[in-house]
């Protein structure tokens, strides 16, 4: 279950990347797949490498993702800047 | 062929499929399953034994054994049948005593005959023939000499291993309280087996609590007569088996010195009746060993019947009467506290023989048949609802073609029903929910080619061209989706637990049928009609022959859209944090109880009842006209075994008097299969489509397809976290439709964007994005619209288990449709535009206005902006692409024509049309245009012509319209 809130808060935080010029590694789908990893990764880290079952989750768990989406995000941002992505403004 | 010709044979061939179904209906009965006829249901895991693995021809051994035991119960057309590799569904219709038939059905039955003083042991794990405290002397297998089920394992575990080869497992395991001294679960011969068995048992492990390990070659026993406290310590060696004997059954001991008590006699084999001669030789001449005057029964020794590991009897050897041993020419019987009953269900056992693997219950149900028959009525009932709404949308929106497609679905339902007669397909109440959703299927192709036709009615083509354009240009788009709805159905039927089965079969047959009805059939009736009054006019097909497109920036208004999702997903999985997914006992294990109560009683009432005997419970109100006393309740507790089931009844009888229950219990293991079954198929079901999207279109549009299916599937677990809705079989069914359902109104989207691209070879991404939707709006929404009427009739009128699928249903088909516009297309739009063929057009765009994109292509002087593209050449002769009528053109297209004359713009003039062009002098001639720039200034439309055009493949370049002029 805590997986599912992992997710789900990734793509939650993927969602308003849409309000950044994308220079994103792999455009919105790389954005996406850093969100979501970004998020799975940090939240994994955050409960002592468990992930959380139905009776176990908290609200905690789903917050943990954050963090973790908001690197995921970054990473992907300074990979494509690194890489020259010119900026797409739509 | 004409197409009259060919419409003609059509409709006589549904005509002549029309009778032959009406026969089917009235000649062949309907097969409902149990939940709609009340019966026994169970569900048995295979585990393998010391003597056999979990092959196939295990479970198929297994299974003949086991229908050969419910041809013994005399069971009308039982059901039993492998579901994956190693389950067995046990159906039993009719039935009421679930505890009964499966003890009859479902155990193992390995019989076993012991030597008891050489095979009881000790303290020090070793035989003591002789010391009564060991083998409890003449009382033996009675209790006498027995110790606690702790004891006696803890003694078993301290045994060494053996291998002799007569072992009959291969070691057990057993959890244990050191505190208390009690066995908490066990055996089972698998570690895991048995932390499955004590989670299922809400068995908490701790400090206190071990795991013990019973080495091979030992084994624990219970006493004879269940004596539940009472168990013996036994080498494993046994001298017979089950298979050594023959011919078992139920008889009375009425020879001499017999009481008429039952009895179970049998014969041995030929191998058999040497080793039986043998061992009460030896038992007996061991008995004279030990005899030295007195009462010589003192010193009887003998040999013991162990069935399932439990004690059946343990009878004497009289030395004296056979000191040569029993001659087994004659056979043998097993007596002792047999009933009559009992007697012949062992002698059944034995005739059978025993099943090569274990089977552990993992699942079973009692469905009464009055509850069985409320299910039916209101499925029966959400159905013809169902089907009346969305006849009265088509008929409101769609007028003659709306009529045309209501006969269609009649026909449709007339075949489907003939179909699951003829198979004969066995309905369940999950059957029915898909049978009804299909209906939603059937209506959603008519809507995408009605869609179509009224657009080329718009676009002011006469009414015939519009029918048979309307028919090839929505031919793609419903075909895709079709079969998406299919192979997600396909993959649900291979993975799904039974129930969900039916669901799955009948949503693919459905899905095959309501292809020829709504594609076939009503291209017949209207191509035959095209031509006469009952469609002269638009506005009897529901449009206006002018242009009505709702046109609004949707891929400007994407972001605040998809901020809105994302806030959306925010509260999600807060909520899923928060709370969890209330899972309900298909995933958790647990007991649920239907019971028609005769007298009038309360929630509350019920649960005064039911608290004292199961605990925490959760109760519900059913009502329903065909329960005794009009009422039912729902009651849901943590797993309940059967003697407690029955205490739990009789709680609720002495309260309300006799009422009728109905009951499903879950283990754990059946659980953890339908969870483990539901990811593989959710992930299955997304490779599927994402190959299927990537073959059909190209893969870029596969990563928008999957991730708005991701949001969809996420949305609506979200909703069920922040409501609290319990978590089903039907639920995840419903989840993996919604897979299906999502991906229609998407495939709807990207087929127009499709045909959009190379007939816009100016346009941005976002610009034809935006046209494309303006275009299919409608279309979408209504697709949505008449899917959800039926789920909504499922959801008001249906009953429980419909509510569960209705519920997601729900949820999904509205995300599927919000999703396929504000989450997939925009998702297309960032990523194609950051394609460089596209940035390069969106930057000539920009620099063509001013520094900003219009949200809808804008061409200079009203010029047309876009090609009609070259109709592909299709077979003659395919009843899905009829002769294309181009031949009647009405006085708007006549029109069209004039005006492209005079304004064609050819697409390799893209770069000088887009630019603002000085007003011309009018007493100036107009120059000669400049020489065409190098095609390679833009992109030609055959550069972004996708796959499935036959064109590109073979790399052949398309034909410039040759007709048109040059400005």
């Amino acid at each position: 279950m805590g997986l599912i809130a992992w997710v789900m808060m990734g793509l939650a935080i993927w969602h308003f990347a849409i309000f950044i010029p994308d220079r994103f590694w792999g455009g919105i789908v790389g954005a996406f797949l850093c969100a979501i990893f970004g998020a799975v990764v940090v939240g994994f880290a955050t409960s002592g490498f468990t992930v959380p079952g139905n009776n176990s989750i908290t609200i905690a768990t789903a917050l943990e993702a954050i963090p973790g989406a908001l690197i995921g995000l970054a990473v992907a941002y300074a990979i494509g800047v690194r890489r020259g992505n010119p900026a797409l403004h739509l | 062929m004409t197409d009259r010709r060919r419409n003609f044979f059509v409709l006589l061939f549904v005509a002549g499929l029309l009778v032959l179904s009406g026969l089917v209906i009235v000649a062949k009965p309907t097969v409902l399953g149990l939940d709609l006829k009340g019966g026994v249901s169970l569900v048995y895991q295979a585990k393998p034994t010391k003597q056999s693995a979990v092959t196939g021809e295990a479970v198929d051994l297994t299974i003949d054994i086991m229908r050969q035991r419910v041809d013994t119960l005399g069971v009308a057309e039982p059901e039993i049948q492998r579901t994956g590799t190693d389950q067995i569904d046990v159906s039993l219709p009719n039935v009421t005593n679930a505890e009964q038939a499966a003890a009859q059905v479902g155990k193992t039955a390995q019989l076993y005959f012991y030597d008891w003083e050489t095979n009881v042991l000790g303290p020090n794990c070793k035989p003591q023939p002789t010391d009564a405290a060991v083998t409890g002397g003449q009382a033996a297998g009675r209790g006498a000499g027995a110790v606690s089920q702790y004891d006696a394992v803890a003694r078993a575990a301290k045994c060494p291993a053996t291998n002799t080869g007569k072992e009959t497992t291969t070691g057990q395991y057993y959890l244990v309280n050191d505190k208390t001294k009690m066995v908490l679960a066990g055996p089972q011969e698998a570690k895991a087996d048995l932390e499955a068995e004590a989670t299922g048992n809400k068995i908490t492990q701790n400090a206190d609590t071990s795991v013990v390990r019973v080495n091979q070659g030992t084994i624990v026993v219970q006493a004879e007569g269940r004596n539940a406290g009472r168990y013996y310590v036994m080498r494993d060696a046994p001298a017979l088996g089950g298979i050594d004997i023959t011919d078992p059954r139920q008889s009375l001991d009425s020879g001499a010195g017999g009481n008429g008590q039952p009895t179970v006699t049998f014969d041995f084999t030929d191998k058999g009746k040497a080793v039986w001669q043998k061992i009460t030789r030896e038992i007996a001449q061991r008995g004279q060993d030990s005899f030295f005057g007195g009462d010589a029964r003192s010193s009887f020794q003998h040999f013991a019947i162990v069935l399932d590991g439990e004690l059946i009897s343990a009878p004497f050897i009289d030395f004296q009467q056979n000191p040569d041993g029993i001659d087994a020419t004659n056979g043998s019987e097993i007596s002792g506290g047999f009933t009559i009953a009992t007697a012949q269900e062992l002698a059944n056992l034995l005739k059978t023989g025993a099943l090569p693997i274990k089977l552990d219950l993992i699942s079973s149900s009692s469905i009464s048949a009055s509850l069985g028959k409320q299910a039916l009525n209101q499925g029966a009932i959400a159905g013809l609802i169902g089907l009346a709404l969305v006849s009265l949308f088509l008929l409101v929106v769609y007028r003659v073609l709306g009529l045309i497609a209501i006969g269609a679905l009649g026909v449709y339902a007339v075949f489907l029903f003939a179909l699951v007669k003829l198979i004969p397909v066995t309905l369940t109440l999950p059957g029915i929910a898909g049978l009804i959703l299909t209906i939603g299927v059937a209506a959603d192709a008519n809507i995408v080619i009605f869609e179509r036709v009224k657009e080329e009615v718009r676009l002011g083509r006469a009414i015939p061209v519009a029918i048979s354009q309307g028919y090839r240009k929505g031919l793609t788009a419903i075909i895709d989706a079709n079969v998406v709805i299919f192979m997600v159905a396909f993959i649900l039927f291979m993975l799904a637990t039974s129930g969900v089965k039916g669901f799955a079969f009948m949503l693919g047959v459905g899905t095959i049928v309501s292809f020829l009805t709504a594609v076939l059939l009503t291209q017949a009736v209207l191509g035959t009609l095209a031509r006469s009054r009952t469609v002269s006019s638009p506005a009897m097909l529901g449009t206006h022959s002018k242009r009505q497109r709702f046109r609004w920036d949707y891929m400007g208004a994407s972001k605040w859209f998809f901020s809105a999702s994302g806030v959306i997903l925010l509260v999600c999985a807060l909520a899923v944090g928060t709370n969890g997914l209330n899972l309900g006992i298909d995933f958790a294990s647990g007991t649920r109880i239907v019971a028609e109560l005769p007298a009038s009683a309360t929630e509350q009432a019920v649960r005064d009842a039911v608290v004292p005997v199961a605990g925490n419970a959760k109760i519900q109100r059913v009502s329903g006209a065909d329960f005794e006393g009009g009422q039912a309740f729902q009651v849901s507790v943590d797993t309940v075994a059967p003697g407690e089931r029955a205490a739990l009844e009789k709680a609720l009888t002495a309260k309300f008097g006799q009422g009728t229950y109905s009951f499903q219990t879950i283990g754990p293991t059946f659980g953890k299969t339908v969870a483990e079954s539901a990811i593989i198929a959710v992930i299955a079901s997304l490779i599927v489509i994402s190959a299927y999207i990537a073959l059909r279109f190209e893969w870029r549009y596969a990563v928008p397809v999957l991730i708005a299916l991701i949001h969809d599937l996420l949305i609506t677990a979200g909703v069920y976290a922040l409501l609290g809705l319990e978590v089903t079989t039907s639920t995840v069914a419903a989840l993996l439709t919604i897979l299906g359902y999502s991906l229609y109104d998407t495939i709807i989207v990207f087929d127009r964007v499709r045909e959009n691209v190379p007939r816009m070879p100016r346009a941005t991404f976002s610009q034809i994005l935006n046209r494309s939707l303006s275009e299919v709006l409608m279309r979408s929404l209504a697709t949505s619209v008449s899917t959800l009427l039926p789920i909504l009739a499922l959801l008001v009128l249906g009953g429980p288990t419909l509510q569960d699928f209705a519920i997601a249903l729900t949820v999904g088909v509205i995300t599927g449709a919000y999703s396929s516009i504000f989450i997939a297309t925009p998702v297309m739009m960032h990523w194609k535009e950051a394609e460089p063929v596209w940035r390069s057009r969106r930057a000539r765009v920009v620099e063509a206005n001013n520094g900003v994109v219009p949200a809808y292509v804008t061409a200079a002087g009203g010029a047309a902006t876009e090609l009609e593209p070259e109709q592909p050449k299709r077979p003659r002769g395919r009843l899905t692409s009829p002769e294309n009528p181009e031949r009647a053109v009405s006085g708007k297209e006549f029109d069209e024509m004039v005006r492209d004359l005079h304004g064609d713009q050819a697409p390799a003039a893209t770069e000088q049309l887009d630019r603002p062009r000085p007003e011309p002098d009018p007493g100036v001639k107009e120059p000669e245009p400049p020489p065409l720039p190098s095609s390679g200034a833009d992109a030609l439309p055959e550069d972004l012509v996708l796959k499935d055009d036959p064109s590109a493949s073979k790399g052949s370049r398309r034909k410039r319209n040759r007709k048109h002029g040059r400005r």
